[in-house]
This record gives C-alpha cells, sequence and structure tokens, in this order.
C-alpha cells in the first residue's frame, strides 16, 4: 500500500473497486486492525488504529473474504457468540434483532453448515454487524453468489449505510461498483482516482473517447493510430482511444462504463 | 487403477509439501526406538535401599556388601532407626528399607536366628516381587557362607538371617493400584494437550481467527477461553478415572484429596500452555495431532508410568526430570498410596509449578507474535 488516503462519510457505502492484488483486503486488515502497516497511521472514527486497536475493533464490523462462521453452530448461536464478543450485556437482544433486520429468523435453529450460499452469506453479514457498528468493512461480500442473493445483499448493505454506518465495501464487479455512493479505484497498491460513480465516468470523458465500431475487426482497429485500448464487443470492437483520435466512419460514440474508466485509468498508471 | 495411482500419488505430493508433518514422519519412528529401545529396561538396577544397621558387626557388614556388590541395591541411606527408615521410603528416597538388629553376629554364634526387618515399596508390584527375589537371592548368599564356616566347625546347621519382609503401600500387590495413578496422569497430558491445540488450530483452519482477530477479544482472552473448557474437561475425565479407580479397583485415597487437585491443577496449567505452544507451530489439526503425540510419548515412557526409572539409563533418568509428569505421578502415587502430605510432596509441586510457569510465559510469548501479524 503507498500512501491511501480515504474518507467514509456516516450513511455512506464506499465502494473499494480493484483488480485482485490490489491491495484491497489489505487495506481493510489495515484498517481493522487485524494487520499492522509497515509505517504511516490508519485512522477510523478519528482513532488511531495502531494506537489503540481494541477501541477501534469495538466500533468496526468486519465480515471477512472468507465467510467466518462456525458451520457446527446454528444461526442463532453464531450470532449471539458475535454479538458477545462486543456488547455482552444486549447481546441477546442484538441477536434477535439481527435475525429480524436480515430475515434469517426463519433459520433460526438450521446449522450454519446447512444454509445455502446465499443465506449463509446473509448470516456473515448479520454477523459483521450485529453489534451495530459505527463502521463496517465488508470484503468482496458477494463472491459466488447468484444475482438474485447479490441484489438481496446490496439491499442489506444499503440497510445497513441507512441506519448511520460508514460502509467500506471492496469488491471487483464493476455493477456493484454502481451501486456505491462513491467509489476509489485501487490499482498496485495506489489509489488512482476517487468520486461517484458519474463523477468518474466525467472524468474519464474529459480524458479519452469512447467508441463503438461495429463490423471492425479487432486487429484492424488496434493498429489505428491514437487507440489505446481495443475488445471485442458483439459485432464490433470496443475502442478507449486519446481525445485526439480521428474517428472513422461508422463510429459511435457511447457512454463509458465504469469497466472503461478503470481500463483507462489503470493503462494511464502503467 | 491409473486412477488410484494418481489419487495416491497426489496424496504424497500433498505430505510432502506440509512443511511439518514430513519431519515428524520421520523423526516420531526414532524417538520410539530411542525411548522405547535404550530407556525401557524391566531388570532393575540401582535400587536405593535405606539401612539401620543397629549391629554394625561382621554380619550385617557382610550382608550389605552381598546387598550392593552386584549393582541390583545401591545404599541410599544409613539411617538412625526403624522409623527413618520407613519415612525414606515414605519420601521416595529409598525404595526398599532393612533394619539389622543388634547382636546380630552374637546371636548367630549363639546358633540363633536373626530376624531381618525388610520394608518393600509395594506401589509397583513387579517391582516389589523382583526386587523381594533379589533380597532373598542375597540374604541365602550370606547364609550361606555363614553355613560353611559352621558346618565346617561341625555345628548344628540352620538358617542364621531369617527375613521378615513388609511390603508397604500395597500389601496385595494390586497392579491397578499402580497403574491408576499412572493412568490419571496420562488422561491429564493427553486430553488437555490434544484439545487445546486442536482448538486452537482449528479456529485458525477454518478462517474464523481473522474475524476474531478483528473483534475487541484480547489475545490472552482468545487463550484462556480456549483452554477453560479443555481444564473442565479434563478435570472431569480425571475425577471419572479417580472415582473408578476408588470404587470399582479400591485404590485407596490415604492422603489429602486437595492435595491431590492441587497437583492435578498445576500440572494441567502446563499442559495446556503446552497445547497453546504446539498449536503456535502447527497450521493443521493432522500436524497437531502428530505434534501431540512427539509430546505424549516421552511422558508415556519417562515418566514412571510403567516402566521404572531406577532401570533406565543415566541420561534417561537425567531426562525424565525434564518430564513434568513425572513430579505429578510420585505425587499422586505418594498421596493416594503412601498417604504422604504437603511436608513430603512439596519438592514436587514446586517443580510443576515451574514447568507450568515457563511453559505458560513461552507459550503466551509465541502467541502473541503470532496474533500480532
Amino acid at each position: 500500500m503507498d500512501r491511501v488516503s480515504l474518507e467514509v462519510r456516516p450513511g455512506e457505502v464506499f465502494g473499494l473497486l480493484g483488480p485482485n492484488g490490489a491491495g484491497k483486503t489489505t487495506l481493510v486488515r489495515i484498517l481493522s486492525g487485524v494487520l499492522r502497516p509497515d509505517e504511516g497511521r490508519a485512522l477510523v472514527v478519528g482513532l488511531d488504529v495502531g494506537r489503540e486497536p481494541y477501541r477501534v475493533k469495538a466500533l468496526i464490523g468486519y465480515a471477512t473474504q472468507e465467510q467466518s462462521l462456525y458451520r457446527d453452530l446454528s444461526v442463532e448461536e453464531n450470532l449471539l457468540f458475535r454479538a458477545r464478543l462486543y456488547r455482552p450485556k444486549e447481546a441477546k437482544i442484538l441477536a434477535a434483532e439481527a435475525l429480524a433486520r436480515f430475515g434469517l429468523a426463519p433459520y433460526a435453529k438450521t446449522l450454519a453448515g446447512h444454509l445455502s450460499g446465499g443465506w449463509r452469506q446473509r448470516l456473515a453479514l448479520a454477523q459483521a454487524v450485529v453489534h451495530r457498528p459505527q463502521v463496517l468493512f465488508l470484503d468482496e461480500p458477494t463472491t459466488g453468489l447468484d444475482p438474485l442473493s447479490r441484489r438481496g445483499i446490496w439491499g442489506l448493505i444499503h440497510q445497513e449505510a441507512a441506519r448511520g454506518a460508514a460502509v467500506l465495501v471492496t469488491t471487483h464487479y464493476m455493477d456493484e461498483a454502481e451501486r456505491c455512493h462513491r467509489l476509489a479505484l485501487l490499482f498496485a497498491g495506489r489509489v488512482l482516482a476517487v468520486g461517484t460513480p458519474q463523477e468518474l465516468k466525467a472524468l474519464a470523458r474529459e480524458r479519452a473517447r469512447f467508441l463503438f465500431a461495429p463490423g471492425f475487426a479487432l486487429e484492424a482497429a488496434t493498429s489505428l493510430p491514437g487507440v489505446l485500448e481495443a475488445w471485442p464487443s458483439g459485432e464490433g470492437v470496443r475502442l478507449i482511444a486519446r481525445k485526439d483520435f480521428q474517428m472513422g466512419v461508422g463510429f459511435q460514440e457511447v457512454e463509458p462504463s465504469l469497466e472503461d474508466v478503470f481500463a483507462l485509468l489503470t493503462k494511464e498508471a502503467l | 487403477m491409473s486412477r488410484i495411482l494418481a489419487l495416491a500419488e497426489k496424496e504424497l505430493l500433498q505430505i510432502r509439501r506440509d512443511h511439518v508433518l514430513p519431519r515428524l514422519i520421520v523423526l516420531l519412528p526414532s524417538l520410539m526406538l530411542f525411548l522405547f529401545g535404550y530407556a525401557i529396561n524391566f531388570t532393575l538396577k540401582n535400587i536405593p535401599v535405606a539401612v539401620h544397621d543397629a549391629a554394625q558387626d561382621r554380619i550385617s557388614k557382610t550382608l550389605l556388601w552381598e546387598l550392593t556388590k552386584e549393582g541390583t541395591f545401591r545404599l541410599a541411606l544409613q539411617a538412625q532407626s526403624r522409623e527413618e527408615v520407613v519415612a525414606a521410603l515414605d519420601r521416595g528416597r529409598a525404595r526398599v528399607g532393612l533394619v539389622v538388629p543388634a547382636g546380630a553376629l552374637e546371636r548367630v554364634r549363639r546358633g540363633e536366628s536373626v530376624g531381618l526387618e525388610i520394608y518393600v515399596d509395594g506401589t509397583d508390584p513387579n517391582f516389589a516381587f523382583q526386587a523381594q527375589a533379589a533380597l532373598r537371592r542375597v540374604i541365602q548368599e550370606v547364609n550361606a557362607r555363614i553355613l560353611v564356616g559352621r558346618a565346617l566347625a561341625g555345628e548344628r546347621v540352620l538358617p542364621p538371617l531369617s527375613p521378615e519382609i513388609h511390603t508397604l503401600y500395597n500389601p496385595e500387590n494390586k497392579t491397578a493400584w499402580f497403574m491408576i495413578p499412572g493412568i490419571l496422569g496420562l488422561v491429564l497430558t493427553a486430553f488437555t494437550v490434544l484439545l487445546t491445540a486442536l482448538a486452537i488450530v482449528r479456529e485458525a483452519e477454518s478462517r474464523m481467527m481473522e474475524s476474531l482477530l478483528a473483534s475487541p477479544l484480547r489475545p490472552y482472552e482468545m487463550v484462556l477461553g480456549k483452554v477453560l473448557p479443555n481444564l473442565f474437561i479434563a478435570f472431569g475425565v480425571a475425577l471419572l478415572v479417580l472415582a473408578l479407580g476408588h470404587f470399582v479397583f479400591g485404590v485407596p485415597v490415604r492422603g489429602s484429596l486437595s492435595l491431590l487437585l492441587l497437583a492435578m491443577f498445576l500440572f494441567v496449567l502446563g499442559s495446556l500452555a503446552a497445547g497453546v505452544l504446539i498449536s503456535t507451530v502447527a497450521r493443521t489439526q493432522v500436524q497437531a495431532v502428530f505434534g501431540t503425540y512427539a509430546y505424549v510419548l516421552p511422558t508415556i515412557v519417562l515418566s514412571g508410568f510403567v516402566f521404572p526409572i531406577e532401570g533406565m539409563p543415566r541420561l534417561f533418568q537425567a531426562l525424565s526430570y525434564l518430564v513434568p509428569a513425572r513430579y505429578l505421578i510420585e505425587v499422586l502415587r505418594g498421596v493416594m498410596l503412601k498417604g504422604v502430605g504437603l511436608q513430603v510432596v512439596w519438592p514436587h509441586l514446586l517443580a510443576l509449578a515451574l514447568f507450568s510457569a515457563l511453559v505458560l510465559l513461552l507459550a503466551s510469548a509465541r502467541f502473541q507474535r503470532q496474533v500480532a501479524v
């Protein structure tokens, strides 16, 4: 990680977008006090994670990339255990609340290992927020889920933000990034850009042209002067090109997707 | 067939890729050979004897010389009274006691028989049998030497020295009385070390560790939380063994029960810490099981659980002092069978406490370092 500075506000779902190995998980681990940075400080809710790790840990919720739940415990027992680690006195109430909030009540007595993937992820999320943390770190919360389950999980993520939590969620799915209030593009341990999805797209439009060339061959498109990136798309080729690129006949200007933005910025970073 | 081979080769590959397992696979049998091959020796040697020699004459001198000449017995204590002899057996300083009455030589000259009082530590029936047989042989030898002289002089022939053997602590030679305190020690070792090592490694393997580390749970809370249930389980099992031993096998508890529990507690503390220590080295549950085995094996052989420490070569006798179970078993046998109290067993308790403190320190240092990534 190299001089990363991010600000996530209460009530905001902040996306950390980047390819595998970009440093998303490392960042989250440092912020949650699991990993110590080589140098520098990490501040969460104004507290130095290195100096006061346990004050920070009490305030945050962290859903790890690999579902951390006890498969041999029931849904309710899993939630109760987590709640007791944070707020032992109110644990019962908190666990019951989380069961209701996440629609897990019908499965309260089911063993976590017997749940389907989507429901297990729901439980993992419920566990991370059972103590009503002010800050929530979610590391790839939807990896491996079907589209319907993913929608469900994102609904719940926004529900937590609406409660007032600052949510930092990592993902490498571009369509999920669209669901975040704001985003940071992370690449090779550095932040390439920060902004709302719209702001990022506007930024990209200022720097490059995003085009569709119907009926074009990939090799022909790549060899055109000023083309930064080209890839086959349906019946033609998609292009990212420099601002001064001269459009050929039949080329169409298209609205850049977040994936395009990402492709452009990483290209520039290299 | 080729599918079986594919699977078998993959298994071997995985074992080889494991960082700890291949070493353990080589180390364990070597350790076993070394321990069982060299340490275990059922023929007794160097049995410590406490002697109260009230006679101090030619007869008693000859007897002592014959007793110690072959190395089966060694003179551990010159006692001033019969009480001191028995006390030495209580304390475990001697395992055989001998009292030669005053005026032995005169009696022999008068043709009377001399009654030798002999005390044998009967804790281990096997030991008691062997020791008694060896003692009788020695006495026969001395008798024969006296008789040869007198027969030549044409006198009446009667065995002059007549031993009166008292088997202490376990007069009926019940093996169970000997084994059950040892089994208690083993159960306490195996259960605590294995359960603890497994519990912690299982947590790490199940990827839960990350979540626990991100929670306000302190490292010491994590260790205590993991270890406490095993403490209860180990104690529960130990009490069960104790109760079964007492009510089914009739093993007595002659000393104080609270002293027993104290020794068990000190010991368990150290064993739990050893479990934590193993868990800091082992990455997988298989490694933890093997690691525990490497810990328990020397305990079985060197603790005096069944194999007499007196029979071992000097190196192994020295090594046995590093095995905490040795002290526990000494306390258990002492308190249960001999009925001795704190004034006798305190050095063992101290050793247990020191061991536990040391391992506890080591384990927490390693665990802290491991958790603080």
